[in-house]
């Protein structure tokens, strides 16, 4: 591993577009400012891994896991269930895609929203 | 329609989703493909991943088991998947299915996001929207006072 020393307000490039900055040290507490391009995901450790943890046991490579499936009541829970009807993936209907859209914000804004762990936020721009 | 490993019949939803950046965990798997099985029938589907053989994840739209789901998709995805409109996209989430088939639970803190035109896709972690990653699907209490 690398190891660099930094005071606050200095950087670090990480190849041509990744800019990594000691924005202030308090206590045993470091903010880091990172600016990177929007390729590039940026997340905590500890999310990305627990992310990575619970696909890796989502992924089903036997018929025995989907088996289960066949079992589940084809209904919800009383308390969400909508109206009781079994749903269309929307897929299923070329080019569409219905109901709990995502309320995109405009393409120019920057993205400057923190992480949702706890703890310090890494700024992106 | 095709023969499945278990001798069932499929159909095929969307017959390829590109993922860039892959998917935490695996990321050299690039290439998906959308599909009903005679097990993973609406409101489910199976992921099939094209480059990873034998990887597949079953997933669900939200509509059914969590009607109010509503995720904030960021600007850096949006323009990623070339995203125009909220029409075009399409959210899936991956279920975890355990030994007990009513323990299945949804990520809601990581939803694929597809653009429907395109078909390009991704997993996208929500910040700031305080979603768990193993949300079940029953609530078994609820189910057995229902039938009792």
């Amino acid at each position: 591993m690398l190891v660099l020393t930094r005071s606050a307000n200095q950087s670090i490039m990480i190849g041509h577009d990744v800019v990594v900055t000691v924005l202030e040290v308090r206590g045993d507490q470091v903010r880091v400012g990172i600016k990177a391009p929007r390729s590039i995901d940026v997340h905590r450790e500890e999310v990305y891994a627990a992310l990575q943890r619970a696909n890796k046991s989502a992924a089903v490579s036997s018929p025995g896991a989907l088996a289960a499936l066949s079992k589940l009541p084809r209904k919800a829970n009383p308390q969400n269930s909508p109206d009781g009807a079994v749903k269309k993936i929307p897929g299923s209907e070329p080019g569409r895609a219905s109901g709990s859209a995502p309320r995109g914000k405009p393409n120019n804004v920057p993205n400057t929203a923190p992480d949702s762990a706890s703890g310090s936020a890494s700024d992106r721009q | 329609m095709s023969e499945t490993i278990d001798g069932g019949e499929e159909s095929v939803d969307i017959p390829l989703l590109e993922f860039a950046n892959g998917i935490p965990g695996f990321p050299e798997s690039q290439s998906f493909a959308l599909i009903h099985t005679e097990l993973a029938q609406e409101p489910f589907a199976v992921l099939r991943c094209l480059d990873t053989p034998e990887l597949e994840f079953v997933v669900t739209t939200p509509h059914f088991y969590f009607p109010d789901y509503a995720p904030e998709i960021d600007d850096s995805t949006v323009e990623r998947l070339e995203i125009e409109g909220e029409e075009d996209v399409l959210i899936l989430l991956i279920l975890t299915v355990g030994e007990e088939a009513m323990d299945i639970t949804a990520n809601l803190f990581a939803p694929i996001v597809v653009n429907s035109k395109n078909r390009k896709g991704a997993q996208v972690i929500l910040k700031d929207q305080d979603l768990p990653l193993n949300a079940p699907l029953f609530d078994k209490e609820l189910i057995e006072q229902a039938q009792a």
